[in-house]
């Protein structure tokens, strides 16, 4: 090897004819590394059609470390060119696409529009990568980097270290561990990437996936091609097949790249309020109709998605009512997750969240307590639901009049026992099952002017079929409100004036 | 909270500074007081928010509203099924769940006395200890419109009831085996027979050989 091709100290790196005009100690080290590797297994696989970096991947005794990314890919060509006593210009090499790696490596790829891109350094393809997730416009501190290859890639690789192992059995350098295509991959953008984007990289909630998906059924590489010749030696000599130099096709596309960001979703809770008997808690359409005018989920999740820029929500609440019931006093707890947010909204766009809800035209729905909330969302949810008790006020219709004795007979009533049969209403599509519920106050109102009606006040345990207890539900619900007054019962209205969570 | 009446010192400095100290205690409580005061007036201002809500959605009550059957389910009846004067009611709920029962001009309402007795055991099983489970009804018997459902008894006669819906059997009103009299007192409600599951597709079948409330009304004018 000349004394020409070896780095001095100057400027920029890689000129074609091999002359390194300047090498600062990153460069000199990928150099000297350059050097050690064994000449026959360069030759072999650069005529094969394995990349430049690949073959330090594969050949390299040293560890692939980000050292490499500051060298170009014709530099290291040409290094190689020389390694192997090639004398063909590194242009016409690099032009290939890698058997191994389908270009992955080689920074080549095919766009979405099938056309091909080609980036020369590590910087430039940092560079292309940080302009398309510029594009997504998420706003964030730290990322975690991922990356998905072709499963060929891994039989790709296989197929070239068995032809390896065939002729070069013996050495040292083939006997290490070698690091993956996806894992080179990482060394070689991770720190660049991180000074290009200004953020930390870390397992955070927010994820950058590279997708290299194969381009077409024949870019395939070493592996599909060698799959007929491993066939034909069957049992013989485990791992030890002959494959020769002729057995690896070339590959004529690289891969189709892509780049997706993705965040973790993010948690909104707070109490809404229903004002309105039209409309139903969640999105409810049968037939391609949608039932009542408008629903509690689209209303909440409607309003704050655009203020975080997400893709999508999901509404999760601590119970439900019917579409006829109001939700007043304290409002039911809920949860909103929005998926693949760009940004955080600030206590005061969550303040004119709220506000726009609250001051709507129609006020068919109210929120309050509005705010971001982490992984303790879901415990904060349970507690709302099974055990707690809620509290109602239903307009009920008695078939006699009121007596004063009524009122009595309703508030000694402590900790009611009822049976309740599960409800015709609900019958198609819930079990047939008794379920034990406690009611565990009553009160009744009088209502000025009518003797057949009053409000009841009741406050009872969660999952108590309220409208059943009062009509009785053909008997079986019991017992219930007419059978305790001794007359017909009708519920008119009903209103969840209290949802207890904790201690509130 | 307890403000302790401080001893009166001899000494003028440390009486100007008991009293001192009084005067501020005093103050404590008063913002105390004031702050439960306040938070009472909110709550109290909650409270009547609420009941104006409440109020306020109270239209107008007629002296008879509608009852839960008549608001929720579909009547339907069928006269003179298999057999003169077994008439019998089928309300239909919006979820397609068939309620049956006897209809007000059923024969055996007839009968002096009335309905003494209801027995399930008819056919080939007793319908009363059918144990439907889970959300897909397992076990639940695959009626047709003629399978009969139990036998009721008066002191002259007995009379089959039939399911005159093709469906799953989903329920019978057990009741009725101790309570008979709730036929004669409130057939259309706590009297009802039994709750039976038709497949959309047998139900618009079925529903050829119906009539309507109004239908009923009218057949049995003509026939009084």
């Amino acid at each position: 090897m000349s004394a020409d091709t070896e780095p001095a100290s100057g400027d920029s790196a890689g000129l074609p004819n091999g002359f390194v005009s300047h090498g600062d100690s990153k460069t000199r080290r990928v150099y000297e590394t350059a050097r050690s590797l064994h000449s026959g297994a360069v030759k072999d696989l650069l005529s094969l059609g394995v990349c430049e970096r690949c073959i330090f991947r594969l050949v390299a005794v040293e560890a692939f470390d980000s050292d490499i990314s500051s060298v170009s890919t014709s530099t290291l060509r040409s290094w190689l060119n020389t390694v192997a006593d090639e004398t063909g210009s590194s242009e016409s090499g690099c032009s290939r696409i890698c058997i191994v790696c389908l270009g992955i490596l080689q920074f080549v790829f095919s766009d979405a529009k099938k056309e091909l891109v080609k980036s020369d350094s590590s910087s430039d393809y940092v560079a292309r990568i940080t302009d398309l997730v510029k594009q997504d416009r998420h706003e964030f501190d730290s990322f975690g980097l991922e990356v998905s290859v072709p499963s060929t890639i891994m039989e790709n690789e296989r197929a070239v270290l068995s032809y390896l192992k065939g002729k070069y059995s013996t050495e040292v350098w083939l006997q290490r561990d070698k690091i993956s295509v996806k894992d080179a991959l990482k060394v070689l953008l991770l720190d660049q990437l991180k000074a290009s984007l200004g953020a930390e990289s870390d397992s955070s909630s927010f994820h950058i996936r590279l997708t290299y998906s194969k381009a077409s059924d024949e870019a395939q590489g070493a592996s599909e091609t060698t799959h007929e010749s491993k066939r034909r030696k069957t049992d013989a000599d485990n791992g030890s097949n002959c494959i020769s130099e002729n057995s690896f096709e070339k590959v004529y596309e690289p891969c189709i790249f892509s780049v997706h960001c993705n965040k973790m979703p993010i948690f909104f809770s707070g109490r809404y309020f229903k004002y309105s008997r039209n409309v139903s808690q969640s999105r409810w359409i049968i037939d391609d109709e949608r039932m009542g005018e408008a629903s509690v989920e689209e209303i909440l999740g409607g309003n704050i998605l655009p203020a975080c820029l997400g893709d999508s929500y999901k509404f999760h609440a601590a119970g439900r009512e019917d579409i006829d019931v109001r939700m007043l006093g304290s409002g039911r707890p809920f949860l909103i997750e929005v998926q693949n947010s760009r940004q955080c909204p600030s206590e005061q766009s969550l303040k004119e969240v709220e506000e726009k809800i609250n001051n709507s035209e129609k006020k068919l729905v109210g929120v309050k307590d509005l705010k971001c909330i982490g992984s303790q969302c879901w415990a904060m949810m349970r507690e709302g639901e099974a055990e707690k008790q809620k509290q109602y006020v239903a307009l009920v219709w008695i078939s006699r009049p009121l007596e004063e004795k009524d009122f009595n007979s309703v508030s000694s009533l402590k900790e009611l026992k009822i049976l309740q049969k599960t409800p015709v209403r609900v019958l198609h599509r819930r079990s047939p099952l008794d379920r034990e519920k406690i009611i565990h106050w009553m009160k009744i109102e009088k209502i000025k002017g009518h003797a057949h009606y009053f409000l009841l006040h009741l406050c009872t345990q969660a999952g108590t079929y309220i409208k059943e207890f009062v009509h009785g539900d053909l008997g079986r619900t019991t017992p219930s409100m007419g059978s305790i007054l001794g007359c017909r019962a009708e519920i008119i209205q009903l209103d969840v004036t209290d949802v207890k969570m904790g201690d509130s | 909270m307890e403000i302790q009446k401080p001893e009166v010192a001899k000494n003028p400095e440390i009486e100007d500074t008991i009293e001192l100290t009084k005067q501020r205690r005093h103050d404590e409580v008063e913002d105390c007081d004031e702050q439960r005061h306040k938070q009472h007036q909110a709550e109290e201002d909650e409270e009547d928010e609420l009941r104006k809500l409440l109020l306020s959605d109270i239209g107008e009550l007629p002296i008879s509203p509608p009852s839960a059957t008549q608001v929720n389910f579909v009547s339907y009846f069928i006269t003179d099924f298999t057999k003169s004067g077994h008439d019998q009611y089928i309300y239909r709920h919006a979820n397609g769940l068939c309620v049956i029962g006897l209809a007000p001009t059923h024969i055996a309402f007839k009968d002096e006395g009335g309905i003494t007795s209801v027995d399930f055991n008819v056919g080939k099983s007793d319908r009363s200890v059918l144990k439907v489970s889970g959300k897909r009804k397992k076990n639940a018997l695959r009626s047709e419109s003629n399978t009969a459902l139990c036998k009721v008894s008066t002191a002259k006669d007995s009379y089959i009831v039939r399911c005159c819906v093709k469906g799953s059997l989903l329920e019978v009103n057990e009741r009725l085996i101790k309570q008979p009299e709730l036929l004669n007192s409130s057939a259309d409600r706590e009297g009802y027979i039994a709750i039976i599951m038709p497949r959309p597709a047998d139900w618009t079948k079925n529903k050829e050989s119906l009539i309507t409330l109004e239908e009923y009304k009218e057949k049995k004018q003509m026939s009084l």
